[in-house]
């Protein structure tokens, strides 16, 4: 495995005592997704995090991960994404969701409103940026940090 | 994604357990309603009380197929979609675009 795909770190600015819960690496595989997405909701419920946070960061790092293995790989299995959990001591929780592709340009997700309402894609980046409260990408997209507090 | 499909009153009833996500339960949902749209069944009721989280590509399948059906003379209605789904369909802009009903039989009843 390259290291290329290690996401960096999460930032310790303004979040100190980051705790690691969760670390999952999985193949660049759809059928894969929902194991690793339930996998990060049975760790939340493990760390006692109210439902409803625990559903909106399931669905945000659902789509992060949908994001990786079909854009970032490109469905190519032979590809690894890797999804880690952290929280800190005032309970807020840390996504980073990583893939070894180029990145895409995430300015210019367009808003669902003004899209045709009846498209099939577009909206997950858009639905990430609800569901939480700070997201960030970094190498070039390829990376995304997602803090829910 | 365990999937059961009615017919009462020339309207399929397609009754969905668990999340809908991106994956094998995607591609079944895929499947019921494309089977139900090439059947010529447009009149269509979607049970979501047992469905806890949709995802993008879940709603990509919804407005696809509901596209499909309207332009046929036909609609998909919701019935009951849990408190998360509905936040999740409101967030994207679309919960507007759909009837709701609390059960599927007030559902059956509108298409009449």
């Amino acid at each position: 495995m390259s290291d290329a795909i290690s996401p960096t770190p999460a930032p310790g600015t303004g979040h100190p005592a980051l705790r690691p819960q969760l670390s999952l690496a999985i193949p660049a595989d759809a059928e894969q997704i929902a194991n690793a997405t339930d996998a990060v909701l049975a760790c939340l419920a493990g760390l006692k995090v109210e439902e409803e946070k625990c559903m909106a960061i399931g669905l945000a790092v659902q789509e992060a991960l949908a994001n990786a293995v079909v854009h970032g790989c490109q469905n190519d299995v032979s590809k690894t994404v890797q999804c880690e959990l952290s929280c800190d001591d005032q309970g807020r929780v840390l996504i980073v969701v990583a893939d070894p592709g180029p990145g895409f340009d995430f300015s210019a997700s367009p808003e669902p409103m003004v899209q045709d309402v009846y498209n099939d894609h577009g909206r997950g980046v858009f639905l990430i940026r609800q569901l939480m409260d700070e997201v960030s990408f970094e190498r070039g997209g390829s990376i995304i940090q997602m803090w829910k507090y | 994604m365990d999937i059961n499909t009615q017919r009462r009153s020339q309207v399929e009833i397609i009754q969905l357990r668990g999340p809908l996500r991106l994956g094998p339960a995607v591609n079944e949902f895929r499947q019921a309603l494309d089977e139900s749209l090439s059947n010529g069944d447009t009149r269509i009721v979607l049970d979501l009380a047992e469905v806890p989280m949709i995802d993008s590509s879940g709603i990509g399948v919804l407005m696809k197929s509901l596209a499909s059906a309207r332009q046929r003379g036909g609609n998909i209605k919701l019935v009951n979609p849990s408190k998360f789904a509905v936040q999740t369909l409101r967030m994207v802009g679309l919960l507007n675009l759909f009837e709701v009903f609390p059960d599927a039989d007030a559902a059956v009843a509108s298409f009449a």
